[in-house]
């Protein structure tokens, strides 16, 4: 099997994206913690301002999955910008489903991001790896890819909702 | 010294805007990395499609610093999404200048950030902290913020430019 085309996500695609996320979620053992419904990524995503952008992995018919699925995989990503050097393509989520993997789709899929980042002139392209994931981290080192928490010691934070209500009232 | 207030930047702002990057990368002595210019600013911020967004605290004439500025600090922003929980505000650079902390600017720029997330329906604000900045990390975890990175493993990756011409070029 090595027929797929890449494509820009369309409002169709919505409840196979919903779908693929979900499915990574649960590889992270996380998929309880996904309440995005297809409303929200439809209203998100292509509404007239779109808060995230996809490009999905399609298969044909005859190639579709046990459960008749033809979106096989999906990046999902946005523009962030660095106010040092402008800017840079933020890469969001990246799945393939476990039975289509081999063959090429992921290379591919990062090949065109790799060309949208270029096109649209980023610096580079970020993204956020967990340190137990060693099988991503050496498929994005094997492609040039760095460690910046290791290399400068750059930690994520996040100020939850609950206090972000708690400061906005103050 | 308590006379400020709190706006959103506009194009005639980006001298201010580029001054203040360059002072918090100087802080982190990191200034001669800001490559950006005026003019990209102005484009990636104020043309059709805005790649952030800032909050700027002025203060009045007769209280300029020193050199000269009425602009004394900024916040850069702007939206993300989590395909779990959907949007996210982050917080991409925030500074107020030395002479003009202890004021409570830096609170209340905190308090319109929040604002703004809220009322664009986002679950959370996101930012990254440096874990040598022990002051900064100290201020967000008053206001609640939680070390992912430390707490979830999460590691922050590039890939810089000339590995993705690389990968777009290769059959």
């Amino acid at each position: 099997m090595a027929n797929f085309i890449l494509r820009k996500a369309e409002p169709k695609d919505v409840p196979d994206i919903l779908r693929l996320i979900k499915e990574l979620a649960k590889f992270e053992e996380m998929e309880e913690q996904v309440i995005l419904t297809e409303k929200d990524l439809l209203e998100d995503g292509f509404g007239d301002h779109p808060f995230y952008q996809c490009v999905i992995a399609e298969v044909p018919k005859d190639q579709q999955s046990v459960e008749g699925y033809m979106v096989v995989g999906f990046a999902m990503y946005y523009f962030t910008y660095d106010p040092w050097i402008g800017k840079l393509l933020y890469l969001e989520d990246f799945y393939v489903m476990k039975e289509y993997r081999g063959y090429g789709i992921g290379s591919e899929i990062l090949k065109k991001l790799s060309e949208t980042a270029v096109k649209t002139r980023c610096s580079s392209m970020h993204f956020i790896v967990a340190e137990w994931n060693k099988p991503s981290i050496e498929f994005y080192k094997r492609r040039g890819a760095s460690d910046l928490s290791l290399e400068e010691g750059w930690r994520l934070f996040e100020i939850n909702k609950k206090y972000l209500m708690k400061m906005s009232t103050k």
